[in-house]
């Protein structure tokens, strides 16, 4: 009796289980979608559209598109290119029986862009195509000293109310996003509650002021880093110079073959160029005083706030062309450099004739900044070269991470490499670190008081 | 006696699954699993990529490889070259990618980007600028170079978008950088 009881039970059990399905709700009926818990069929939600979904299996990612809107994704991915919009989704795209899943939030990311919203509960999911409410499409530009995030598309001016790690904006009527808060730096993400968008901030940074603009129609926050506990001195009539010593703190940056670190070699260079500098009457500056870590951003950030002359990055090289070795100086990219400032004086300026003026000069103001640093980076890679030991490897552009946003001449100089056992050893070398310092110290004087413009003062951008 | 009421109650538990499964399937039908559509095969053409390894001079150094097949799409085309370009030189030039680099995913968009996730470098994998100029550019110039098309790559890690590996801007795709082509 037991054996059988046993055989009918497990008969029940080991029957499949059913798959469920949910219908979900469309302008045009409805169709059934695979869905288990809280993940649906990406794919067959996506094609409740209309949208055509293809699958690259060489490219291992999705391109679905829908008119003149492509959004590309992957299985496994927390990712997705968004009319060429890179986009952080809200959860993951999985692979479960068969079926590409994803939650409710990462289908209505994808749908945005497609035109379509996703609404409705988990067991009845309702997809509408976008409405008649406002369509805001949120951008974030990288400024010299804080974000700027920029909601065009709407004529309304929010009710804006910080909050504990973020910003409200409160529209007075229903809004659309055309696309996911973009995360950045500063701005780490957002999510829209009907006419509620709320932008999540990162630590230490807070709203700076917000104005709408028209033509287009705009709304305008400017994010800033919260202000120091002591508040910085601007140096009143002189020159400042800001030196960086690179890495610091849990940022190691490269170890030579008997671990020197990098980042004592570049503090140590750094005290002595000071030293140099400061004895020979130029205000001098470090981004950092002693082992701690300083993000990029805060190192470029202190010069421009302190309206810095110029801004030179120390570094050591490493390279896995184990023979490279010699000094190299780096300034940045035009193409590099240009568009996240041009990008954010153009959209905040877009549309009155003044603001054409305001790009005019801005980009001569820029071109000059970009020559000058061209110059002080031969400056220092020719005083670098006259020391005996050190080869020469000339000056080049690239987008540096650390150098976007100087509003002053900057350069990233490479003193030499860690990589290289005889190189390292020398770097290590009080003698030779002094060497170092007189040559920079000396470069920095006579680019400061030697402020001649170079009649070729054109700057071929890097190709 | 015992075993009629033994049997009945086996029943009534059989009975009660049945049911709850009969509900369960009432949600709906099941759908047919995703179908996959994959782009046409390509046809392969023997060819020849242009990759671009770091050399001790600081310069990148041309490299040219024979391939069974080069792909007709870009997207696969961008994996070729990235995964070859992993593979390290045939050469002797030093590695543009120093670490088991994987390729994930591969995106290519309308605007001429094309965006790659690699394996993340293991921590100490990437020191020094010119490690990560080589990283950033033997890549970018090799996809460009050898996918027409594409104008622009930027590099993931891990599934995710990186600002910067320690130097340079890794946050928006880059252009090729010939000047650090060897003459």
């Amino acid at each position: 009796m037991r054996l059988n009881a046993i055989l009918v039970l497990g008969l029940v059990l080991v029957a499949p289980l059913p798959a469920t399905a949910v219908t979900v709700t469309t302008p045009q009926g409805s169709g059934e979608v695979f869905a288990r818990a809280d993940l649906f069929d990406l794919v067959a939600l996506l094609r409740l559209t209309g949208a055509s979904v293809q699958f690259a299996p060489a490219a291992g990612s999705y391109s679905v598109t829908l008119g003149e809107h492509e959004v590309q994704f992957t299985p496994g991915g927390s990712l997705a290119v968004m009319d060429g919009r890179l986009t952080p989704l809200p959860g993951p795209v999985r692979l479960l029986e068969g079926h590409v899943v994803g939650s409710l939030a990462t289908a209505a990311t994808l749908l945005a862009p497609l035109g379509w919203t996703l609404h409705g509960s988990l067991a009845a999911p309702e997809l509408a195509k976008v409405g008649q409410a406002e369509q805001l499409d949120v951008a974030v530009v990288r400024g010299t000293t804080g974000s700027t995030v920029i909601v065009r598309g709407t004529k309304q001016k929010p009710l804006v109310t910080a909050t504990q790690g973020g910003v409200t904006l409160e529209f007075a009527a229903a809004v659309e996003l055309t696309h996911p808060v973009p995360a950045e730096a500063e701005l780490l993400g957002g999510e829209l509650h009907q006419n509620i968008l709320t932008l999540r901030l990162a630590s230490g940074i807070e709203l700076a002021g917000s104005y709408s603009l028209d033509d287009p129609p705009r709304f305008v926050l400017r994010l800033a880093r919260a202000a120091p506990a002591a508040p910085l001195l601007t140096p009143r009539g002189g020159p400042l110079v800001i030196l960086d010593p690179g890495h610091g703190g849990e940022d190691q940056g490269a170890k030579g073959p008997g671990n020197e670190l990098e980042k004592d070699i570049t503090l140590a260079v750094a005290r002595a160029t000071a030293a140099r500098l400061q004895a020979a009457g130029l205000a001098t500056r470090l981004t950092r005083e002693g082992d701690e870590t300083v993000p990029l951003t805060d190192r470029t950030a202190l010069a421009n706030r302190l309206q810095a002359t110029v801004f030179i990055s120390i570094h050591a090289n490493s390279s896995a062309a184990k023979g490279a070795k010699g000094a190299e100086t780096y300034y940045m990219s035009a193409d590099a450099s240009d568009p996240q400032a041009a990008q954010a004086a153009a959209q905040e300026n877009a549309g009155a004739p003044k603001d054409t003026v305001q790009l005019i000069l801005w980009d001569l103001a820029h071109v000059a900044n970009l020559n000058n640093s061209a110059r002080l980076a031969r400056e220092i890679q020719e005083k670098l070269n006259a020391l005996q030991s050190t080869r020469d490897r000339g000056i080049r552009q690239a987008p540096f991470y650390v150098l976007t946003g100087a509003t002053m001449p900057a350069a990233l100089v490479e003193v030499g490499f860690l990589s290289n056992p005889d190189e390292a050893g020398r770097l290590l070398a009080r003698d030779t670190q002094d060497q170092i310092a007189a040559a920079l110290a000396g470069a920095i004087s006579d680019f400061i008081r030697n402020p001649t413009p170079e009649p070729t003062a054109a700057v071929t951008p890097s190709p | 006696m015992r075993t009629a009421r033994s049997y009945l109650a086996v029943l009534l538990v059989a009975v009660g699954l049945a049911v709850v499964v009969f509900l369960a399937r009432r949600r709906g039908p099941i759908p047919p699993p995703t179908t996959i559509t994959g782009t046409a095969a390509p046809t392969p053409i023997p060819g020849q990529l242009v990759l671009f390894f770091p050399g001790d001079d600081s310069f990148l150094h041309r490299e040219t490889r024979e391939v069974p097949e080069i792909p007709a799409g870009n997207a696969a085309r961008v994996r070729l070259v990235v995964e070859e370009l992993a593979a390290g030189s045939r050469e002797g030039h030093a590695a543009a990618l120093p670490w088991a680099a994987a390729v994930g995913a591969v995106f290519v968009d309308r605007e001429g980007n094309a965006y790659v996730d690699l394996s993340p470098p293991p921590p100490d994998a990437i020191e020094g600028t010119d490690t990560e100029l080589a990283v950033a550019f033997a890549t970018t110039n090799s996809v460009v170079a050898n996918c027409p098309g594409i104008e622009r790559l930027q590099l993931l890690f891990g599934g995710q978008q990186v600002a910067t590996l320690g130097h340079l801007d890794f946050s928006r795709p880059l252009a090729p950088k010939l000047d650090l082509v060897a003459p």
